[in-house]
């Protein structure tokens, strides 16, 4: 997956970006990860929730695509 | 659909892949099968709302290459994401107030690599005149459990996926005053309103909050319910249905006055979804008054719990499977 979406996960991950998704999976997996990472804030758990968004997207690739693309702007 | 005893065990002498709601008489009675079962007499029809224990409400599954059923207990429940199928969606069913749904429910939030499963499903029930109790069926064995999870796992061809939604007619008002709890629970005392420690059970009667209406938190533009269970102003205890969660702004849904209307109001924007299960919850079937009201699209069992992929409460939830 492209360098600069991992970036905007990350920004996203961190609660410094705002996306919603029509999609409700994705949208409780945003929340998931945001409410994870606050708790701790260690680098091994941004590296664990931007895994765990990024195999969401890939599983579900085919419904996902204009999410993608909405995420790379963010 | 909503057949009789006879069309349902004609279905599965057929070989076919069901989820069934029904009362515990007329699931005792069904054949061994492909199926899954939990008990229910409350169920939303094509022609409305209903109490029925001499009928069944059956999904069945046309598009799936192969299932399997799983009996999970709070020890395993989370292998329900190692057992599920790739490629699949897996319905899940557990009693209500049993220990595997009380678990599921606190924990499910928090299980890694849950949301890659798409799992919906519901909490069974009972006659809430009768002092009946919740059960769910494995078809496969004829097993039934009171304390057990099942789940019906289906694989589904390459070119399908499985989605799931949910519809909730509650909103809030952000001006309403903001709660928050310092722990995950089921059960709370004190609670932070506007940042200020109170105990809930005293703000909801110093209140007079309808208790009725659930709590909601929003979920990344996803509002979640919590249902308020039972209040014990002696030992100063709210009950949940479901968690409330630490880290998460909740508010008193607003108030709903003609719960058919909002949900006609609601459902006009799913009027393409072409479910292959949905349900909805007990507390809007009863203060909604929805018996003799449909919701279309939606047809099912009247549940104790809702599940997409975590527990909900006062929510339609549905599944569809689409082409990839």
């Amino acid at each position: 997956m492209a360098e600069d979406l991992t970036l905007k996960l990350e920004k996203l991950i961190k609660g410094q970006a705002k996306y919603q998704s029509d999609n409700l999976g994705l949208n409780l997996l945003i929340s998931r990860v945001q409410r994870k990472y606050a708790a701790s804030r260690k680098p091994s758990e941004l590296i664990s929730c931007l895994e765990e968004i990024k195999a969401f997207l890939k599983k579900y690739s085919s419904i996902t695509a204009n999410d993608v693309e909405a995420l790379k702007k963010l | 659909m909503f057949v009789t005893l006879e069309e349902a065990k004609k279905l599965i002498e057929k070989g076919s892949i069901l989820h069934i709601a029904a009362d515990e008489c007329l699931l005792e009675q069904l054949p061994k099968g492909n199926w899954i079962a939990g008990t229910t007499p409350y169920f939303i029809t094509e022609n409305g709302g209903t109490t029925c224990k001499d009928k069944l409400f059956i999904n069945e599954i046309i598009d799936a290459v192969e299932c399997k059923t799983v009996f999970y207990d709070k020890e395993n429940i989370f292998d329900i994401t190692k057992d599920a199928y790739s490629n699949g969606l897996s319905l899940l069913v557990m009693p209500f107030a049993s220990d595997v749904a009380m678990f599921y429910a606190k924990e499910a939030p928090n299980e890694d690599h849950l949301l890659l499963t798409p799992i919906v499903g519901w909490i069974s029930g009972f006659d809430l005149s009768t002092d009946g109790c919740a059960k769910v069926y494995d078809g496969t064995t004829g097993l039934s459990h009171t304390n057990k999870a099942v789940a019906l796992h289906v694989c589904l061809p390459d070119d399908k996926l499985a989605s799931l939604g949910i519809v909730n007619i509650f909103s809030t008002n952000p001006n309403d005053a903001k709660i928050e709890f310092v722990e995950d629970a089921l059960s709370v005392k004190q609670c932070l309103v506007n940042g200020k420690e109170v105990f809930f059970a005293d703000y909801i009667a110093e209140n007079k909050i309808d208790t009725r209406l659930p709590l909601v938190a929003d979920y990344n533009s996803v509002l979640i319910n919590v249902s308020i269970k039972a209040i014990s102003e002696e030992n100063k205890t709210v009950d949940f249905y479901a968690p409330v969660f630490s880290g998460k702004e909740y508010y008193f849904a607003s108030h709903v006055s003609d719960y058919a209307a909002s949900f006609t109001a609601h459902l006009k924007d799913f009027k393409d979804i072409k479910p292959v299960f949905s349900c909805n919850c007990v507390l809007n079937y009863l203060y909604g008054e929805l018996d003799g009201k449909a919701t279309p699209p939606f047809a099912g069992p009247v549940t104790f719990g809702e599940i997409a992929y975590q527990l909900l409460n006062q929510t339609l939830v549905y599944a569809e499977i689409i082409d990839k």
